[in-house]
Formats: C-alpha cells, sequence, structure tokens
C-alpha cells in the first residue's frame, strides 16, 4: 500500500459536527487511500498540512460560509496549482454552483459513497495505486 | 434510474427483530406485571402525568438564531408571535463554543463563518440585546451555553441580565444545558476544557441553582446528541444513563445537596426522534421507566417529583434531506408524532431546510405550524399514552429497556460515562453505526425517498438555505472594542481574580461568574482563564 494516493481530509470551519467526514473518510479508506485527518484547519494550516504530506487529493469539509472555502482554495491554488481538491458537508446548491465553477467537484448531503470514492479515484489518477 | 426495490426489513432502526405481529405472551412477565398501571403513576413509562396533554400540552420550543444578537432577536420574537410558547438562544459556534472572542486568529481566519450558527455574544451587552423586549419573567428560555465549557458563562449571562430587569432569580424559569453528549461527541471543538472540568462545573451550576435559581433546570442531558451522531435508540437510552449516574455520583461525593434534589434537578432530558416511529415512542416510554427504576433502586429516592422524567424531543436533523427538501416536511411531522406518541414535554421539530442551511423564516414557522397542526387539529391530545397497552409497543418497551441497561452497564465496565468519552470507546460505537448505515443506503437496503430512490423531482421552487446576515464579524469586533473602552477596567480585573481562585479552588465558580459578568468580563477572557487553569482535553480519534 506504499503507493496508495494520499487524501488529506480537512474542515474549514470550527464547527465540530464529524459524521459525515467521518463516513467519507473510512469509504476512502476501505477503498484503499491513505486518508489523513487534518482537523479544524485556516487556509494557511491547509497549504503546510499538504505540502509536508505531500498529499494528491485536498478534501474539504464544509461546515459554515462558501466564503472561507473560496479563499482556502485560493490559497491552495497559489501554493499548489496542480493539486486537485473535493469539498463536502453543508453546501446550498448556489455555494455548489460557485465551487464546481472553480473547478472544484462537490458532494452535499445525500452523496453516494461510490460517487465520492470514484471521484478520488478519477482525480487522483496519475498516481499509481488506490 | 431506479434500483430494484429494498428487500424488506424487518427489525427496528436499532436493528431489534419484529415479528409479524405481537400476543400476551411476547410481553416479558416483569413488564407485564406494571402494564396495568396508568400515566402518572410510577414506573411512569405511561407518562408522568395523569391528565396528559389536557393540562400542560407540550411546549413549542425551536432552536433559533444567527447574526447578530439583535437578528437573533429579531427571529426569535417572530417565532414566538408565530406560537412558539419558549425560545432557544443559539451562540455562535466560533466564538462560544470555544470562548473566542472574535479577535482570537482561529476566528479572523474564518470571519465570513461568524454568526452563520448563532449570534456573537462576548458580554452582557450582546446578550441584553438578543433578549431586549423578550418578557423572559413569563417565558420559558433556553439560554444556550449547550457545550460544556460555555454554558456557566452563558447562564450567568442570561441571568444577569434578569437581575438588571429586577427580576428575581428565585422566581425565574427556563433551561440551560451544558451537554456531554454535544460537547465530547457529537460536535467535537477545537479546543474544550477536559471532562473531569466540565463535570465539576455542572456540579457547581446544579447546586447554585437550587439555591439561587430554584425554577431553573440547570443542566440538560442531551441524549439527541449522541443519537444523531451514530448511537442507535437504546444506546442512546444506555449513554444517557450512564451521563445521569456520573451526574449524581458526582453529587453525592460533594455532599452538598440532597439526593432526591439533586435527581429532580437532573430529570430534564432531551432525546432525539427517528423515522422509526415506534421504536422512538417506545424509547421515551423505557427511558421514564429506567429513570424511576435508577432513583430507586440505586440511589433509593422516593421522591416521585425526581422520579418522573421530563422530556424534550428533537426531530432528528440526520434524517432531513438535501434533496427534495419540502418531503421533510413530512418527515418532520411523522418525526413529531413519533414524540408526542412516547409523551414528550417538549418538542422542536427540524426545519425542512436542515440539511442546507440553519432554518430560514418559512422553515421555522413550518416547524412550529406541524406541531400546532398536531396540538389542535388531530385529538392526539385528549388521551394520555394512547400506545399503551399495545402487545407491541410495550414489548418494544421492555426489550428497548433491557438492551439499554445492558449497554449502561458496558460504559461502567468502561469506568463510566466520562472514561469511555476520553477513550473514544462510545465515539467508536456511534462511528460503527454511522458507517453500517450509510453503507445500507449505498447499496439499496434502507431506501431514502429521493435520495437512493425516487429522484425524480418536477419541483418549481429551488431550496436554496437561509443565507444569514454578513456583518455579523464587523459588529461583534466593533462591539469588543466598545466594551475593552468603557467598563471599569479595575473592576473587570479584580472579578476575573476572583473566578480565577474560584476555578482554582473548590468554591462554587457561579457567584464569581455571575460578579465576572455582571463587570463586563468577555467570553475570550474567561475562555483563556478556564484554558490555564484546566488545559485542554485529548480528543480521541474520530475516524
Amino acid at each position: 500500500m506504499t503507493d496508495a494516493a494520499r487524501i488529506l481530509l480537512v474542515k474549514t470551519s470550527l464547527d465540530g459536527h464529524w459524521r459525515g467526514l467521518s463516513v467519507v473518510a473510512r469509504a476512502l479508506r476501505d477503498a484503499g487511500f491513505h486518508v489523513i485527518m487534518g482537523g479544524m484547519l485556516t487556509g494557511a494550516e491547509i497549504v503546510r498540512a499538504a505540502v509536508d504530506e505531500d498529499v494528491d487529493l485536498v478534501g474539504l469539509n464544509v461546515g459554515g460560509h462558501v466564503e472561507v472555502v473560496v479563499r482556502a482554495i485560493g490559497e491552495l491554488r497559489t501554493a499548489r496549482p496542480e493539486l486537485p481538491i473535493f469539498a463536502g458537508g453543508v453546501l446550498p446548491p448556489s455555494s455548489c454552483r460557485r465551487l464546481n465553477a472553480m473547478g472544484v467537484e462537490t458532494f452535499p448531503p445525500g452523496s453516494s459513497l461510490d460517487d465520492i470514492v470514484t471521484a478520488a479515484r478519477r482525480l487522483t489518477a496519475p498516481v499509481a495505486g488506490a | 434510474m431506479t434500483r430494484p426495490p429494498s428487500p424488506p426489513s424487518f427489525t427496528t432502526r436499532s436493528g431489534i427483530p419484529l415479528q409479524a405481529s405481537y400476543g400476551p405472551d411476547d410481553v416479558p412477565a416483569d413488564h407485564r406485571q406494571v402494564m396495568g398501571t396508568l400515566p402518572g403513576q410510577a414506573p411512569f413509562h405511561r407518562g408522568g402525568f395523569a391528565q396528559g396533554y389536557r393540562t400542560k400540552p407540550w411546549r413549542i420550543f425551536q432552536l433559533s438564531g444567527f447574526g447578530k444578537p439583535e437578528d437573533e432577536n429579531e427571529r426569535i420574537k417572530f417565532l414566538l408571535e408565530h406560537g412558539e410558547t419558549g425560545f432557544l438562544m443559539e451562540h455562535d459556534r466560533n466564538t462560544a463554543d470555544h470562548m473566542y472572542n472574535v479577535d482570537h486568529p482561529d476566528v479572523v481566519a474564518r470571519r465570513e463563518d461568524v454568526g452563520q450558527t448563532g449570534a456573537v455574544m462576548q458580554s452582557v451587552r450582546e446578550v441584553a440585546i438578543c433578549l431586549d423586549g423578550i418578557p423572559i419573567e413569563s417565558t420559558y428560555g433556553h439560554a444556550g451555553g449547550a457545550v460544556v465549557q460555555h454554558a456557566p458563562f452563558a447562564l450567568a449571562a442570561y441571568w444577569t441580565v434578569a437581575k438588571r430587569r429586577g427580576i428575581p432569580l428565585e422566581t425565574l424559569g427556563g433551561t440551560g444545558q451544558s451537554d456531554f453528549f454535544l460537547t465530547y461527541l457529537g460536535c467535537v471543538t477545537k479546543q474544550q476544557i477536559p471532562t473531569a472540568a466540565g463535570l465539576r462545573l455542572n456540579a457547581d451550576i446544579i447546586e447554585f441553582c437550587s439555591e439561587h435559581v430554584p425554577k431553573w433546570v440547570p443542566v440538560s442531558i442531551a441524549g439527541y446528541n449522541g443519537g444523531d451522531t451514530g448511537l442507535n435508540a437504546y444506546q442512546e437510552l444506555g449513554a444517557v444513563i450512564a451521563n445521569a449516574i456520573e451526574y449524581l455520583d458526582e453529587i453525592k461525593r460533594r455532599g452538598r445537596l440532597d439526593m432526591a434534589t439533586a435527581a429532580y434537578r437532573v430529570a430534564g432530558v432531551n432525546f432525539r426522534t427517528t423515522m422509526d416511529i415506534f421504536e422512538d415512542a417506545a424509547k421515551l416510554r423505557a427511558a421514564r421507566k429506567a429513570w424511576c427504576t435508577l432513583l430507586r433502586d440505586r440511589y433509593g429516592i422516593t421522591d416521585e417529583r425526581a422520579q418522573r422524567l421530563r422530556i424534550h424531543i428533537v426531530t432528528a436533523g440526520s434524517m432531513m434531506t438535501y434533496q427534495q427538501p419540502f418531503n421533510n416536511i413530512v418527515r418532520g411531522t411523522l418525526m413529531a408524532l413519533s414524540a408526542v406518541l412516547g409523551g414528550t414535554q417538549s418538542l422542536g421539530v427540524s426545519g425542512y431546510d436542515e440539511a442546507i442551511s440553519i432554518p430560514s423564516e418559512h422553515a421555522h414557522q413550518m416547524s412550529v405550524r406541524i406541531q400546532q397542526i398536531l396540538q389542535h387539529e388531530t385529538n392526539l391530545a385528549s388521551v394520555a399514552d394512547p400506545l399503551g397497552g399495545s402487545y407491541y409497543i410495550e414489548a418494544l418497551t421492555a426489550e428497548i429497556e433491557k438492551r439499554a441497561w445492558e449497554f449502561a452497564a458496558d460504559i461502567e465496565r468502561r469506568g463510566g460515562f466520562l472514561a469511555t468519552l476520553d477513550s473514544g470507546w462510545l465515539h467508536g460505537r456511534a462511528r460503527d453505526n454511522q458507517v453500517a448505515w450509510q453503507q445500507a443506503e449505498n447499496d439499496g437496503r434502507q431506501t431514502v425517498v429521493g435520495v437512493t430512490d425516487f429522484r425524480g423531482n418536477s419541483t418549481p421552487f429551488e431550496v436554496d438555505g437561509f443565507p444569514g446576515v454578513n456583518d455579523a464579524f464587523d459588529v461583534a469586533l466593533e462591539r469588543l472594542k466598545a466594551v475593552r473602552r468603557e467598563r471599569h477596567e479595575a473592576g473587570a480585573h479584580a472579578a476575573l481574580k476572583r473566578l480565577e481562585a474560584a476555578c482554582r479552588g473548590t468554591d462554587n465558580v457561579m457567584p464569581a461568574m455571575m460578579e465576572a459578568l455582571d463587570a463586563e468580563v468577555t467570553l475570550g477572557e474567561v475562555g483563556d482563564l478556564f484554558r490555564d487553569t484546566w488545559g485542554d482535553w485529548q480528543t480521541p480519534e474520530l475516524i
């Protein structure tokens, strides 16, 4: 499993509801990914964790305002322009459209685990394994 | 795309096997002995009160709040005008739950999040704005402080506003929360005082209320937060029992309060109801019986006032779907029905936009209307415990109670409720269920209408949720500066010092907390003091 793709999962807000993220993390781990739980991180902290952990994909769990997420994506894109990002959590339809327009796939409540795993495989496709 | 029909599942949501029908022999002998008791008679599974809802309808009690304190004030008044009969204040998660002022770096970095989940209230001034014009002397209020480390501050702020209005605390009704399930299991914060410090604070609140605010429910164990994190029905009840044992043992150890009074104070609890209508109605019946049994057998308490468990229900937010959100009005109604059949004393129905945002005004209004329709149009409120005597419901009540006691015993063997939070054992039980339930939806064993099946949607209305306001952070920052500029600095400093002495010693912290709030000590200062005194809880691994 040394060549498994590495996914960093973080919460962008200080809202601690962890159920959704926990289920997604389990599904990704069961699908063979190396999952790193980053906790509640600011944009700058997400960049640092992504670089330190040398990850192939970042998953943003949203429990707050979309503007905070947009800013975190901007910081990540500046530091690691090639790094794919996807997002899930409490995302109203308009927030999904906003993030989709930035090239970030979104998985609001009710998304299937199969779809999330499939997206993770596609987004990390250049990397062997997983 | 429609999948083949799901194979029928003949168990409750918690996995209790179900027969096609039930007869007298399916009710266990020990439960059959109490089947003939009436509502208002011990062991109270049939209800705490003989007249049921005839003399006291359940309280319509909706969680509400966002933005600036004046935004939250406006929403509370909106709900009261529409017929809500009590109100629940929600404080901003970023600041309140973490005991940070808005100028804390972790909050500044997320400034747009501020006010998304409740109003920002860093000093008694902001709580006064939130309560402006609301007759708290005659309206039952929930002061917030759902998270353990925030509770003493939130309660002291509310009570200080009452005192300044000339309302004697001896006459003030309302409730606190200070819930371990939310704090350490369901909604884990970035920083939190350790569980042992939380237990001490809750005991302080219980003792302080007994002496000074006797009509107040000091703390409220909220099984909901365990249930909606993943504990099933009997685990939720078992963990609530284990939590109550931890509180009552602590009060007993301290020896300052008689146990019947302590038990009465702890007897206002909360559960969730889900879409398994009968299982959850039976859970409430089992809860009342288990509570009475616990007090009688473990603590020798025979005071019937204490033995009557009082229940608040919130319908499960996790059952509300993002897809086809208007379906959630039906779900809210059915989960509310479950709560009423189970004999709840108060009820909050989650908004139809629960999976999208905090409630819009319209979603809030619908949550109130659902309850009013149940109260006034259905005749549900005329007869207490309408399910009583059903072989099925009585058998299910007995089975849930039995399994709940087993779960509570399991927790005790592992060192008790606090120990299973510290070790992450309870989180593991919740997580196993989270994953199993999600897998069941994923592979077609559990149908969720509009999500796993029946996905065609012809509604012309997109529900985009409630956006909140965009000036909560800026206004809170200005108000924080104003407090610092205008308060009597030496007085605030002295009050903070006295609070520190109380925290580091064994005196009840609440008198010093009241002084601190009156001296305009701020949220973040109390948070810093708590962190210096008790350090940070070591969060268990969450996946």
